[in-house]
């Protein structure tokens, strides 16, 4: 038999590692282990491990090992072969076993191993979920003191709760049966429809050895003293969770349970007094309900309890639907509309959340949402140091504008300057031209009268 | 990959850890809140980024460290992996190198010390299981030492993959146009390197020296308590 996903898995429950492990074949020994409380407290030196990861070995790896490490057998890298994963694997689980029942810590494994740590984490994860390695033996729920006495009880007469059991508990899959099953006188086997027809039995028997057995027709009507008592202890110590009422009513299903608590003569009474109490666990069990939803299909199949909550209002096809509409009957219309409400705006604020962590990271959301706060602020600092800075701007301008006229005044007081010298230059050449012309005639005049004198000289010196 | 064979000058290789597995030493020492917390692990460069977070809250909640340490050991693990990642583009020349790793280290209570050449070249060198043989060899106990040792190798190696880049960069930079037998000689300058033709040539023997044979063999202490308290002191006292 293949081994199937824990969740999907039928009731998980513990069976101890000793040499007499029992296939799912041998259906006597199962059915009084089933029922058998787990005593774990006082025992140490067993270690349990549960029924569906019965495939582990440690010289073997398994189909499911496979699916869900792909990477050490698709021979993508060299060092990551099976052989490496079964060193990773059965290292761990030698250093949780040896320190049972201690539970053992992801870096207490990364550090005794020689490999990359991505790798040891996705070996270490894989094994706690199947339960190979901190698989705590003892249920999740905290058990009560009155817990405990019933748990004594049941071990105290295991043979009649073995039978009455038997009629409900299929042998080969460890479910309850329904409609019908099919007993085996001759070696006290229970088995389901659908076992049955697969053949889900031991070896040695014939399929006509078996006689079919309508639980339809069933002592369902007639509810035992014994049985009655036990409904009321479960109601009050349970309340609303019929799911935990049935299991502690031996051989009654959930809807069986609400069905005749109701007919019960005060039931009335208590279904009305306790009604508010009801509607806030309606309201938190189809919050519930409606979260398991939300949160994917991994528990819908879980146990066959769910399909068997069936109520004459509902349809059966959805379990979850049908459950909602159980529980909203239980609780009154108006009731279970006001939750229903609360529940879907509940939800939708959910969703969103998950949106804004989906989409983004952790950190830039929160600088998102920083600066969203902020940005008014930023915004006028921005505005204001803008016109600090155009302030500025024009202050330097202006300096440097009357830099440049006070040079430019003094380039021209030196023009003027220079021009008035240009002027006196002229002036004097003027004279200076002037005074030699004036000379020039001077000398001409002189020329001239020298040359008069000398020719009336010689004329003179002629008539002497 | 390259195949291996021909001597002398070989192509430059894209960056990447020598070995079989491409697994990047990463090394914490964060100090936060009076606490201090030192580690190193080997990782894998191609796991996706959320395993870094993934691994620092398993690690806090493992080691009951405060919360604020979730941050800083992730920040840390990823600048470390980015650094890497930096250089992953970028060539490396190997040339023919065979490079002496040396360990040096103290786990717990067992105390390393051996010496041993490694062929850069081979890039199926696995430090992983180089570590677990050395372990089961010398029959160390402490399951500690295996990882350590893996990631002593592995930090080295990186250091020398380091420098061949950076060297390849240099030469690169000086000498545009020549290629060729300049990058062998560039390696065997390196200092670290051994030349192979002179350590297997048919005038010496294959057989380590006498003054050698000590330098190259493990060798593993068991110290007692209070020497292992003696040598935390002394470490301190360096470090600071």
């Amino acid at each position: 038999m293949a081994a199937k996903d824990p969740d999907s898995g039928g009731s998980g429950e513990i069976l101890p590692i000793t040499p007499s492990l029992s296939e799912t074949t041998s259906g006597v020994t199962a059915a009084s282990q089933a029922t058998q409380p787990p005593s774990s407290s006082s025992d140490v030196d067993t270690v349990y491990v549960p029924s569906y990861s019965r495939w582990f070995t440690w010289t073997g790896i398994d189909d499911c090992e496979v699916r869900s490490l792909p990477e050490f057998f698709n021979s993508k890298s060299t060092s990551k072969n099976p052989k490496f994963y079964m060193y990773l694997r059965n290292s761990i689980i030698k250093q949780y076993r040896d320190d049972h029942p201690r539970k053992i810590s992801f870096t207490d494994v990364r550090r005794t191993l020689v490999s990359d740590v991505v790798s040891i984490r996705r070996v270490f994860y894989f094994l706690e979920y199947w339960g190979l390695i901190n698989h705590s033996s003892s249920s999740s729920a905290k058990p009560l003191k009155w817990d405990e006495k019933s748990a004594g009880d049941a071990s105290s007469e295991p043979p009649t709760t073995a039978k009455e059991t038997a009629k409900r508990i299929c042998n080969g899959c460890k479910s309850i049966c329904s409609v019908a099953c099919f007993v085996c006188d001759k070696y006290e086997l229970t088995l389901c429809a659908r076992c049955y027809v697969r053949g889900n039995y031991r070896v040695g028997i014939n399929s006509t050895e078996f006689k079919r057995v309508e639980l339809s027709e069933e002592s369902k009507k007639v509810w035992s003293e014994k049985e009655t008592l036990q409904l009321m202890e479960a109601v009050m110590h349970y309340g609303d969770d019929w799911k935990k009422v049935a299991t502690h009513v031996t051989g009654r299903t959930e809807k069986d349970c609400v069905s005749q608590f109701v007919k019960l003569p005060f039931g009335e009474q208590f279904v009305k007094e306790s009604d508010s109490e009801d509607s806030l666990e309606a309201f938190d069990q189809i919050k519930g309900s409606a979260d398991l939803e939300s949160g994917g299909s991994d528990k819908e199949g879980s146990s066959p309890n769910k399909r068997l909550r069936l109520t004459p209002l509902a349809d059966a096809s959805n379990p979850i639907m049908a459950q909602a509409a159980f529980l909203s009957a239980l609780a009154g219309t108006k009731v279970a509309e006001a939750a229903a409400r609360a529940a879907v705006t509940a939800l939708s604020d959910v969703d969103y959340e998950a949106e804004k962590n989906a989409t983004g990271d952790p950190n830039r959301q929160d600088a998102n949402a920083n600066s969203g706060g902020e940005i008014t602020n930023s915004e006028r600092d921005w505005a204001d140091a803008k016109s600090l800075i155009q302030k500025e701007e024009q202050e330097v301008e202006g300096a440097i504008k009357e830099i440049v006229e006070v040079e430019m005044r003094k380039v021209r007081d030196r023009i003027v300057h220079f021009e008035k010298l240009d002027l006196e230059m002229e002036r004097s050449r003027k004279q200076l031209e002037d005074m030699k012309n004036l000379l020039f005639t001077d000398q001409l005049n002189i020329f001239f009268h020298t040359r008069k004198a000398r020719k009336s000289e010689d004329r003179v010196d002629v008539k002497t | 990959m390259k195949a291996l064979g021909s001597s002398g000058w070989k192509g430059p290789v894209k960056f990447r850890m020598p070995t079989a597995e491409n697994l990047v030493p990463i090394r914490l020492d964060i100090q936060s809140e009076g606490q201090r917390y030192k580690d190193a692990f080997t990782w894998n460069p191609s796991d996706p980024d959320n395993e870094v977070v993934v691994f620092a809250k398993r690690t806090v909640k493992d080691l009951k460290l405060p919360s604020a340490f979730i941050t800083q050991i992730a920040q840390s693990i990823q600048s470390q992996l980015s650094d890497f990642r930096a250089f992953e583009g970028q060539d490396m020349y190997t040339g023919e190198k065979i490079i002496p790793i040396k360990l040096d280290l103290r786990v717990n209570h067992t105390l390393i010390k051996d010496q041993f050449l490694w062929d850069l070249n081979n890039f199926e060198s696995d430090p992983e299981e180089f570590a677990r043989t050395l372990c089961k060899d010398l029959g160390v106990e402490d399951p500690e030492v295996g990882p350590a040792v893996a990631f002593a190798i592995r930090e080295q190696l990186y250091e020398i993959a380091i420098q061949s880049v950076a060297s390849a960069r240099e030469s690169r930079l000086s000498k545009k146009g020549r290629r060729g037998s300049d990058h062998g000689s560039a390696s065997k300058a390196s200092g670290l390197s051994m030349d192979l033709v002179k350590l297997f040539s048919f005038k010496s023997s294959v057989v380590r020296k006498r003054k050698d044979l000590d330098v190259y063999e493990p060798v593993v202490d068991l110290l007692t308590s209070e020497e292992v308290d003696a040598l935390e002191a002394r470490e301190e006292r360096h470090a600071r």
